[in-house]
C-alpha cells in the first residue's frame, strides 16, 4: 500500500506541485515570522545582558505605580528621581569599586542641512556619560568622553550616516532650547552602533544634570561591586542607607526586567504578523481541500479498484492520508528554507511602513522548525480527511461502472443544517458583540458566519455564476462555454472561490474598517479643533517654543498641549493638559456640564461623557489620582465633555500638570490667529526655524496626516492579506488545471470540430473570471458587513463614524477579475496546446 | 459553400503517398506506408481493414488532425501541408464535418447548441431552413433542449450527424460512428448517412469494422499494413466480408 501511496504521489505530481505550493507559501510566512521574533528578540535581549552584566546594583526610585507601563531601555518616566548625595554616601562603602549617577532626557541632534534628526521610532536620548567602562552599557570607539559643558559624545550610527567627524560642531534640540556642543567621541551601545533606532547624544555628567533639569539629583544610580565583595551583605549596607522611596536592586534584575519588556513590545508585533501568516494557511488549506477533493473524485474509478481487489478502507484512509502527509512535508521543508529569507523580506516590509528594527544575524531556533513543520503537515492533512473519507466511501462497483464528475452532486443536509446554525450562531454573536461592543464576540461571530459562508456557497454558487458570467455571453460560444464550466460542478466552483472568498472577505472588513477610521479621525479634528495651526512633534519638544509663538503677530491665542500618565481610580491613564487662557478660541470641547476653562485654571479635571457615565461621575465629584512624582491624592471633577478619541478621556489645566509631573515636555502648540493674516504659516515657520524637530500644519493638513497615518498602516495589512489572496488565486489555478486535465477529451472534441486555440484560452478564461468574480462578490458582501460589525463595536475605541469605501470595494471586484484573468494564464495555455489527436484517442 | 467550376471537377480529398511512422529507430511503427487514394465527391467512401491497419491514421492525416510523416492530404483543392494550426482548424470548422465513435458532444451545451457549434465558433449564423430540415429527418426535434447526458446513444449520434451535415462540408469523416451502436440504431444512423448523399450529394468517408455497415457505402478500400490492399465499387456484404476474410481477419 504504501508503494501505491508513492506512485499515486509521483503521477499526480504537478497537481500536487501547486498544492504544495499554497503551503509552502504559508509556512514561509509563518517561520518567517518565528524567526524574525526570535531575531529581534535576541538582538535587544543580548544587548541588555551586555549592557548590565558589570552593573552590579541600580540604586532608583520605586515605580510609582502597579501597572506596568511601557518604558524604552533608559526610560525612568514613573520613578522619582534620588537625590546625588546618595552617591557620595554609597561610594565610602567598602566593598564599592564605583558609583555612577545617571541622568537622561530629550536630545535631538540636528543634521548639517539644518533638519532634525529623527530615524523611523526611535526615540532621541540624552544622557550623562559614564567614563566607567565596567558600568557604562556605552562604549567610546572614537574620540574621547565629555569633560566640558560643551563636549558631546554622539551614536555611532548617527555619526556614519550625516558623516559627523571629531571635533565637528553639531546642534542639539533640548528640552529648553537648543545649543551647539563639539562632538569629542563617537560611542556605541553594547556592541550595537545604536540602541534599537535612537539616537545618543552623551553629555558630562554635570552638564547632563543642568540640560535635563536634574540639578542635585540622578535619575538612577549604578554601582560597582569591587571584586570578591559579599553582594548581598553589599546591597543589605546599601539600602540601610536609602531613603523611604528610593530601593537597590541587582544589574541582573533591571536586565530582566528590560528585557521583559522588550519582550512584551515585540511579542505584540510577531503575533499581529503571525496571525496574517495562519490566515494564509487557513486559505491555503481550502487549496488543498479542493484538490484531494478533485483528484480523489477523478480517481474514484482507481480507488475502486483497489477496494475489488482487496484494499480495505482503513488502507485507503492511509493512503489518502499518507500522501497529504509527504506533500505537507515537504513543502513544509522548502517553506522553512523560504522562511529565512521571508523574515528578511517582513523586516524590509516593515520598514517601506515605517517600523524600522535593528539589524542583526537571523536566530533559527529549533522551535520554528517544529512549529513549522506541525503546521504545515497539520493543515494538509486535516484539510485531506474529508477528501480521504470520500475516497473510502467509494464502493468496489464503482470500478464497472461509467463515472462523470460533472453529476453536480446535491449539498449534503448536513452541510446545510451545519452552515445554518453556524451562520445564525454568529449572526447572534455579531449582534450582540456589536450591541454590547464587545470585540471578542464580534471577533467569534465574524469567524462562524466566515465559516458558515464557505459551508453555504455551493447553495449559491450555480444562480451567483450564471448572473456573473451573462456579460460574458458577448465573447460568443467560449465565453458562453466559460460561464457554463463554471456552473456545471458548483461545489467546486464554491470550494475554489472560497479560498478567495476569505481573502477578499478580510480585505474588505479592513477597508471598511479603515474608511470608518479615517472619517472618524477627521471627524474629530473638525469637531474639537477651532485653532488655524498645529505645532506638533513627534515626542515632546522645547518648553520655550509656546512662547515663541505666542509672541508672533496676528496671533490671538495659543494653547499648549502635554499629555503624562497618572493613576485614575485603579487604572494607568492618560491625562492631557492644556494652558487654560487660549482654550476657548483653539479648542472647542463641547462640554455636556460644569465650566471648561474656569475648572481647567482651578486645576479641576475634566472627564469625557463615556467615562463619566461609566464610573458615575459628575460635577463635584472628588476622584482618588496618583502621580509619578507627587504621589497619591485627589482632584475634583470640574466639568463634562462631549466623548473625544483625539482629546481623550481626562483633561486639567497647564499649572496642575507642571506641579505634578517632573519637567514634562509639551506635545503640541494650537494657534489661532485674526482673520486674514497673509503669509502667517511662512512667518511661523520663519520663527520656529531654530527647532526643526517641529511638524508645522494648518487644521486641514493635521487632518490629512491624520487620515494619511491610518492609510499607512492599511497599506501595512493590505500588503500582509495580499499573500492570502496570492495562496487562493493559486487555488483558482490549480483547480482550473485539474479541469482542463478532467476534460481533455472535451476539448479535443472543441479543437477538432473547429475551435481555435485563442477560443479555447477565452474559454478557460471566461471560467476563471467567473470563480474569481464569485469569491470576489461574495468577500466583499460579508466583508464589509463584519467590517461594520467590527467598527460599530469599536464606537467606544475612537471609531465614532461609519464609512463603507465603494469605490475601494468595487476595485477590489475588479482587480479580483483581473487576477482570475492572470490565475487561468497557465491552465488556459495548457488547454489550448492540448495534443487533440492524443485528447481524441483518448475515448 | 461555393464550388468553384475547378474545384467540381476535383475529388472532395485527395492522399498522395500518405506516409505516417510513429516512434523512431527499433520501435517505430509505420502506420501509412504510401496510401494514395481519392475520395470522390458525392459518393460514401467506406475504408476498412482489420484493427491497426492505419485506417484512424489515415483518417486523421487527411482530415487536418494530424500531419503525415510525408505525402501529401488535399481537402478539395487546399493542400493541408501548406496550413498552420490556425488554418487547419478554421479549415475543419467551415469544411469537414466530424462524427466519431464516442464522446461526439460537449456535455455543457444542448443538442441543438451541438449542432450549431462550429458555426457559432465561427461567428456565422446556419441556414435555418437546412437545420429544420435535419432535425425533422433525425427525429430529434423534441430533443434539442436536452444536454447530451440525458439523450440515447443513437440520440447522440444522430445530434453529431446533424452537426457534421449542418454546414453542408466538403467532406465528412466518420471514425466507426455506429461502433457503440445496437443494429436496430446502427441502421438508423447509416441509412440516414445514405440519404445525405443520395438526396443533397454530400460526399462521405467512413471507417467501419462491420461489413454491413460497410455495404451502404458505394465503394469500400481496404487497408492492410498501412497500405491500400483493394477495393470494391457498390458493395455488397457478402463481398466485403469475403475480401476482409483474405486479408487474414
Ligand atoms: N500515437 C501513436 N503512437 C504510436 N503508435 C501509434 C499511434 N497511433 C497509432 N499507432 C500505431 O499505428 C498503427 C495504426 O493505428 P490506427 O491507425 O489506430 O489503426 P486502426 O484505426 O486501423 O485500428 C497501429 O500499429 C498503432 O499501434
Ligand atoms: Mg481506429
Amino acid at each position: 500500500m504504501r508503494r501505491i501511496t508513492l506512485r499515486g504521489l509521483l503521477a499526480r505530481k504537478l497537481r500536487l506541485a501547486l498544492t504544495a505550493l499554497a503551503i509552502v507559501l504559508g509556512v514561509t510566512f509563518v517561520s518567517g515570522t518565528l524567526v524574525l521574533g526570535d531575531t529581534l528578540n535576541r538582538t535587544l535581549g543580548d544587548l541588555v545582558g551586555s549592557v548590565y552584566q558589570h552593573v552590579s546594583f541600580e540604586i532608583r526610585g520605586k515605580a510609582a505605580f502597579n501597572e506596568k507601563t511601557p518604558q524604552g531601555v533608559t526610560g525612568t518616566a514613573d520613578r522619582k528621581p534620588v537625590p546625588e548625595s546618595i552617591a557620595a554616601e554609597v561610594r565610602r562603602l567598602p566593598g564599592v569599586a564605583d558609583v555612577f549617577g545617571s541622568v537622561g532626557g530629550y536630545a535631538q541632534f540636528v543634521a548639517p542641512d539644518g533638519s532634525s534628526i529623527d530615524d523611523g521610532a526611535g526615540k532621541n536620548l540624552g544622557f550623562a556619560y559614564d567614563p566607567n567602562s565596567q558600568l557604562s552599557p556605552f562604549r567610546l570607539v572614537a574620540g574621547r568622553a565629555p569633560t566640558t559643558a560643551h563636549d558631546v559624545v554622539i551614536d555611532k550610527a548617527t555619526a556614519t550616516k550625516y558623516h559627523f567627524a571629531l571635533g565637528d560642531p553639531i546642534r542639539v534640540l533640548l528640552p529648553d532650547g537648543q545649543s551647539t556642543f563639539t562632538i569629542t567621541g563617537i560611542v556605541t551601545f553594547g556592541d550595537s552602533n545604536t540602541l534599537a533606532g535612537d539616537t545618543l547624544a552623551g553629555f558630562e555628567q554635570t552638564t547632563a544634570q543642568a540640560l535635563f533639569n536634574s540639578r542635585g539629583h540622578y535619575d538612577s544610580i549604578n554601582v560597582l561591586a569591587a571584586p570578591g565583595a559579599d553582594n548581598v551583605q553589599l546591597q543589605e549596607a546599601i539600602s540601610r542607607l536609602l531613603p523611604t522611596g528610593v530601593e537597590v536592586v541587582s544589574g541582573q534584575a533591571v536586565a530582566n526586567e528590560l528585557t521583559d519588556a522588550v519582550d512584551n513590545e515585540l511579542s505584540f508585533l510577531s503575533t499581529a504578523l503571525l496571525i496574517f501568516a495562519l490566515i494564509s494557511l487557513f486559505v491555503g488549506g481550502f487549496t488543498i481541500f479542493n484538490t484531494f477533493t478533485i483528484t480523489v473524485g477523478q480517481r474514484t474509478r482507481e480507488l475502486a479498484l483497489l477496494r475489488v481487489v482487496g484494499a480495505s478502507r482503513r488502507q485507503l484512509m492511509r493512503s489518502v492520508l499518507g500522501e497529504a502527509a509527504l506533500t505537507g512535508l515537504a513543502a513544509s521543508l522548502i517553506g522553512l528554507g523560504l522562511g529565512v529569507l521571508a523574515a528578511l523580506g517582513l523586516k524590509a516590509l516593515l520598514g517601506a511602513f515605517g517600523i524600522s528594527l535593528p539589524s542583526a544575524p537571523l536566530v533559527f531556533q529549533a522551535r520554528t522548525a517544529i512549529v513549522a513543520i506541525a503546521v504545515g503537515v497539520g493543515v494538509t492533512v486535516v484539510s485531506a480527511i474529508v477528501p480521504a473519507r470520500r475516497a473510502v466511501r467509494v464502493p468496489p462497483v464503482a470500478a464497472l461502472v461509467e463515472h462523470s464528475e460533472d453529476q453536480p452532486a446535491a449539498t449534503p443536509r448536513r452541510r446545510i443544517v451545519a452552515g445554518v446554525v453556524l451562520g445564525l450562531v454568529g449572526l447572534v454573536a455579531l449582534i450582540a458583540g456589536v450591541s454590547g461592543a464587545n470585540l471578542t464576540l464580534v471577533g467569534v461571530g465574524s469567524g462562524a458566519m466566515l465559516v458558515a459562508r464557505a459551508l453555504l456557497a455551493r447553495l449559491v454558487a450555480r444562480p451567483l455564476a450564471d448572473v456573473l458570467g451573462r456579460p460574458l455571453r458577448m465573447f460568443g460560444t467560449p465565453g458562453k462555454l466559460g460561464r457554463q464550466n463554471s456552473m456545471r460542478n458548483p461545489g467546486r466552483t464554491a470550494q475554489t472561490a472560497a479560498a478567495l472568498m476569505i481573502g477578499i472577505g478580510l480585505v474588505s472588513t479592513i477597508a471598511v474598517l479603515g474608511a470608518s477610521l479615517s472619517t472618524s479621525a477627521a471627524d474629530q479634528v473638525d469637531s474639537a479643533v477651532t485653532a488655524d495651526y498645529l505645532v506638533t512633534s513627534s515626542g515632546g519638544f522645547s518648553r520655550s517654543v509656546p512662547a515663541t509663538v505666542s509672541g508672533l503677530p496676528g496671533v490671538t491665542a495659543t494653547t499648549a498641549v502635554y499629555r503624562g500618565q497618572f493613576e485614575f481610580g485603579n487604572s494607568l491613564s492618560s491625562l492631557a493638559a492644556v494652558t487654560p487662557a487660549g482654550l476657548a478660541r483653539t479648542v472647542n470641547l463641547h462640554m455636556v456640564d460644569g465650566s471648561g476653562t474656569p475648572a481647567l485654571a482651578a486645576g479641576r479635571l475634566l472627564v469625557d461623557a463615556s467615562t463619566a457615565s461609566s464610573d458615575h461621575l459628575h460635577v463635584g465629584s472628588v476622584v482618588p489620582v496618583r502621580f509619578a512624582q507627587t504621589g497619591a491624592g485627589t482632584m475634583t471633577v470640574g466639568g463634562i465633555y462631549k466623548t473625544n478619541p483625539l482629546i481623550g478621556s481626562f483633561v486639567t489645566g497647564e499649572q496642575f500638570f507642571l506641579a505634578h509631573f517632573d519637567t514634562p515636555l509639551p506635545s503640541g502648540v494650537l494657534v489661532k490667529v485674526t482673520r486674514g493674516t497673509p503669509g502667517f504659516q511662512a512667518r511661523l515657520n520663519r520663527r520656529l526655524a531654530a527647532y526643526p524637530n517641529l511638524t508645522i500644519q494648518t487644521r486641514a493638513q493635521f487632518e490629512s496626516q491624520q487620515k494619511a497615518s491610518i492609510n499607512q498602516l492599511l497599506g501595512l495589512i493590505y500588503v500582509l492579506l495580499a499573500l492570502a489572496v496570492m495562496i487562493a488565486l493559486i487555488g483558482i489555478v490549480n483547480t482550473l488545471m485539474l479541469s482542463v486535465f478532467e476534460r481533455t477529451r472535451e476539448i479535443g472534441l472543441l479543437r477538432a470540430v473547429g475551435m481555435r486555440r485563442g477560443q479555447v484560452r477565452a474559454m478557460v478564461r471566461s471560467e476563471s473570471v467567473i470563480v474569481a468574480l464569485f469569491g470576489a462578490v461574495l468577500g466583499v458582501v460579508v466583508g464589509t458587513g463584519i467590517g461594520l460589525a467590527l467598527a460599530s463595536a469599536l464606537r467606544n475605541n475612537g471609531v465614532t463614524n461609519l464609512s463603507v469605501p465603494v469605490p475601494s470595494l468595487i476595485a477590489f471586484v475588479i482587480l479580483s477579475a483581473l487576477l482570475g484573468l492572470l490565475a487561468a494564464t497557465w491552465p488556459a495555455r495548457r488547454a489550448a496546446n492540448l495534443d487533440v489527436l492524443a485528447a481524441i484517442a483518448s475515448q | 459553400m461555393v464550388a468553384t467550376q475547378q474545384a467540381a471537377t476535383l475529388p472532395a480529398a485527395r492522399a498522395v503517398e500518405l506516409t505516417k511512422v510513429y516512434g523512431t529507430g527499433d520501435a517505430a511503427v509505420r502506420a501509412l506506408d504510401g496510401v494514395s487514394l481519392e475520395l470522390e465527391r458525392g459518393h460514401f467512401t467506406a475504408v476498412m481493414g482489420p484493427s491497426g491497419s492505419g485506417k484512424s491514421t489515415l483518417m486523421h492525416c487527411m482530415a487536418g488532425l494530424d500531419r503525415p510523416t510525408a505525402g501529401h492530404a488535399f481537402i478539395g483543392e487546399h493542400e493541408l501541408d501548406g496550413l498552420d494550426d490556425a488554418d487547419l482548424t478554421d479549415l475543419r470548422r467551415d469544411r469537414i464535418g466530424f462524427v466519431f465513435q464516442s464522446f461526439n458532444l460537449v456535455p455543457m451545451l444542448t443538442a441543438g447548441e451541438n449542432i450549431t457549434l462550429p458555426a457559432d465558433l465561427a461567428g456565422a449564423s446556419v441556414e435555418r431552413e437546412w437545420f429544420d430540415a435535419l432535425v425533422r429527418q433525425l427525429g430529434i426535434v423534441d430533443r434539442l433542449e436536452h444536454r447530451p447526458s440525458e439523450l440515447s446513444g443513437g440520440q447522440q449520434q444522430r445530434v453529431a450527424c446533424a452537426r457534421a451535415l449542418i454546414g453542408r462540408p466538403e467532406l465528412i469523416f466518420a471514425d466507426e460512428p455506429t461502433g457503440n451502436l445496437d443494429s436496430n440504431t446502427s441502421t438508423e444512423v447509416l441509412g440516414f448517412l445514405r440519404d445525405a448523399v443520395s438526396e443533397h450529394g454530400q460526399s462521405i468517408v467512413m471507417v467501419t469494422h462491420d461489413p454491413l455497415a460497410a455495404a451502404y457505402a458505394d465503394r469500400v478500400v481496404f487497408l492492410a499494413d498501412g497500405s491500400v490492399a483493394g477495393e470494391i465499387r457498390s458493395p455488397s456484404a457478402d463481398a466485403v466480408l469475403a475480401q476482409m476474410k483474405k486479408l487474414g481477419r
